[in-house]
């Protein structure tokens, strides 16, 4: 886990980017994985050894100036050399506008700027079934976790430890099967992969929040753990439907971000205070993931 | 080479600075800037009272800029004394604080309170600030100007430095208000006050409707403002809009600027000021100068 910064300052922040690196990097690889969805490798040793599953980048296209400021990107894996040393990094975005679109069309050797690693990253959750809920593209930051929790692979400088969990599901629900992205990788991983689908071409016709109640139903875990990253209405119904079963429930949150590293005040979320009142968070110092329970909706 | 300038009172020990609202409370930047180098830092405007700021969206990018409608978010004045300025003065950089009251009074009061305390170097009066309403708006006349810098150099020995809006017909006007109330130095220029639309849903994208302008998209009007505003005054100048680079910093050093301060580039590239002040020696070198201050205002005639 990040260390959050050692004053106990009430109007610092828990997690500036203390650890961060800015660099040139190369593009390795750009390939599509589905509809509008691509995987990209980029090298970058200093990020790559640092980063934990939860935590983002900020990427940018390097020597333009529009678009202008950089994108929030999820960590999807560390790619690690021939002894094991992580050495770059796998983002994979899905293209919605004007910056993810100009990603699509670069190839290999193309420099991107990013920094990172940023944002607080999962903690670790004692739990001995973790339930990954994805709405579309915001399956990416599970692939990286779900492998940690099965004892696949270990992230971050001082490699965390979290304990591992005897079961890992993916609940992932995406509008049509054009759309699925990486199930290969979570089944590589272990993981149990339950899907649905808007259309009904693939999975449970509907919603993942009726996945996830079936998966809550059928689990014999007491201990049993949420995490949920998608669209901020699927999200509110996970964190609804959590609250009344009684399930710790985590949420990354998906707000748009100018800078990612605290010092523009623009990617604000509402936070309830321990006297029932919110106020406003910097979505990039104080998370992207959160208590559920503690999002003003 | 030497790097340092003088701002009125106010010596720094190079004229590259950060500008408030784009560089948080400098502990933000701990990890990316060595903060120790930079010619100044001014923090996020602070208000006598704690404000919530404006709800989201709170910017939106436009081509080479961004829109902001942040609304002045901050924990108000005591917080700041109690909990961001130890830090910041503990950094050994001039630190100039930069507030903004609701009147006259308020400004006053707020100088008073900061008159000093350990660490501020100067305060920046943000009278220019386009995100919040209610108020005079001090940045638009000159005579409120004139008035509101005095009553604040009068409140204490702290350099003050005011900061100016663009969003006026003559911005040489109100400059002449401010050196008439005293100020050490004048900055130009906050944001050009701007808006974005999506037309389908027939809506403004600021959760605020308007904001302001930043980045290099306004480095033409900033460096017009800097032009200006040093034919009309003999107070030093702090350059602002849109510069991220040292052909950026240099271009203002000519029109008149004495430093810069850099903003919105602190989003998109955190390591910018450490580029801008490593490259400045050069750039002084090449240009034949052996401190700033001989390079300001040379720009030449056309004719
Ligand atoms: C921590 C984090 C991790 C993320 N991880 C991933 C990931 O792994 N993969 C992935 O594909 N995406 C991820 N995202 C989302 C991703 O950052 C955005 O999809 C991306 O920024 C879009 O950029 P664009 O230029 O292509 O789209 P834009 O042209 O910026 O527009 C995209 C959409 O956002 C809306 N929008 C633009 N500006 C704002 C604003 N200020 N406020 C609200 N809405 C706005 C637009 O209307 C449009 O619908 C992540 C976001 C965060 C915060
Ligand atoms: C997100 C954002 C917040 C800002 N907040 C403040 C502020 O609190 N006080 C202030 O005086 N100027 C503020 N500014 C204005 C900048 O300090 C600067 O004057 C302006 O952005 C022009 O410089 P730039 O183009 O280099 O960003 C803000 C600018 C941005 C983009
Ligand atoms: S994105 Fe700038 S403060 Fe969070």
């Amino acid at each position: 886990m990040p260390r959050s910064s050692t004053e106990r300052n009430p109007l610092h922040a828990g997690y500036y980017a203390d650890s961060a690196n800015q660099a040139r990097v190369p593009i390795v690889e750009n390939v599509r994985l589905a509809r509008d969805t691509y995987r990209m490798r980029f090298e970058c040793p200093e990020i790559a050894k640092r980063i934990v599953p939860g935590q983002f980048l900020m990427v940018r296209l390097a020597g333009l100036n529009d678009p202008l400021l950089g994108r929030p990107l999820a960590l999807y894996d560390t790619v690690c050399d021939s002894v094991g040393k992580p050495i770059g990094i796998d983002i994979v975005y899905l293209t919605v506008g004007k910056m993810t679109r100009r990603l699509a069309q670069c190839v290999a050797g193309d420099e991107l700027d990013v920094w990172g690693p940023l944002g607080n990253g999962f903690p670790a959750i004692a739990t001995d079934h973790l339930i990954m809920v994805a709405g579309g593209i915001g399956q990416t930051p599970f692939l990286a976790l779900g492998q940690e929790y099965l004892g696949r692979r270990v992230y971050g400088a001082t490699s965390r430890s979290v304990q591992s969990a005897h079961k890992v599901t993916l609940c992932y629900g995406i509008r049509s099967a054009g759309f699925l992205a990486g199930v290969a990788d979570f089944k590589k991983a272990g993981i149990d992969v339950r899907l649905s689908s808007d259309d009904g071409s693939i999975g449970h016709p509907g919603f993942v929040t009726e996945v996830l109640r079936q998966v809550l139903a059928e689990t014999s875990s007491e201990n049993r753990a949420v995490v949920c990253c998608g669209p901020e209405p699927m999200m509110h119904a996970v964190a609804a439907l959590c609250k009344r079963e009684n399930t710790r429930c985590y949420v990354s949150l998906e707000t748009p971000m100018a800078c990612g590293i605290g010092i523009c005040f623009s990617c604000v979320t509402r936070v309830r205070q321990p006297d029932g009142s919110w106020d406003y968070k910097r979505t990039c110092v104080e998370g992207p993931i959160f208590d559920a329970h503690k999002i003003e909706w | 080479m030497d790097l340092s300038v003088q701002l009125g009172r106010l010596r720094l020990p190079n004229p590259i600075l950060v500008a408030s609202g784009t560089f948080g409370y400098a502990r933000e930047m701990a990890g990316l800037v060595d903060l120790g180098r930079l010619g100044g830092i001014v923090p996020k405007t602070i208000t006598q009272e704690p404000r919530t700021g404006n709800p989201p969206w709170r910017t939106v990018e436009t081509a080479a800029g961004m829109l902001n409608s942040i609304g002045l978010d901050n924990d108000g004045i005591e917080a700041f004394v109690a909990h961001h300025l130890p830090y910041l003065a503990s950094l050994g950089v001039p630190i100039i604080v930069s507030i903004a009251g609701r009147t006259q009074e308020e400004f006053v009061r707020m100088t008073g309170r900061l008159a000093g305390l350990t660490g501020i170097a100067a305060l920046e009066l943000n009278i220019s600030c386009p995100n919040v309403s209610g108020g005079v708006d001090f940045g638009t006349d000159a005579g409120s100007c004139e008035r509101l810098v005095a009553g604040c150099r009068s409140a204490t020995a702290t350099p003050i430095i005011a900061k100016l809006t663009p969003n006026v017909t003559s911005i040489a006007a109100i400059a002449k208000g401010a050196e008439a109330g005293g100020a050490d130095a004048i900055s130009l220029i906050n944001t050009c006050l701007g808006m974005a639309i999506d037309w389908r849903k027939r809506r403004p994208l600021l959760g605020n409707v308007l904001g302001g302008l930043s980045g290099p998209a306004i480095k033409p009007i900033a460096l017009r403002a800097v032009y200006q505003v040093a034919q009309a005054v003999k107070t030093p100048l702090v350059g602002i809009g849109g510069i991220s680079t040292i052909d950026d910093v240099m271009e203002f050093f000519v029109a008149g600027a004495s430093a810069v301060q850099l903003g919105t580039v602190n989003f998109y590239n955190p390591k910018a000021s450490m580029e801008v002040l490593e490259a400045l020696p050069g750039a002084l070198a090449e240009a034949g100068v052996k401190c700033t201050a001989d390079v300001v205002g040379t720009l030449l005639s056309n004719r």
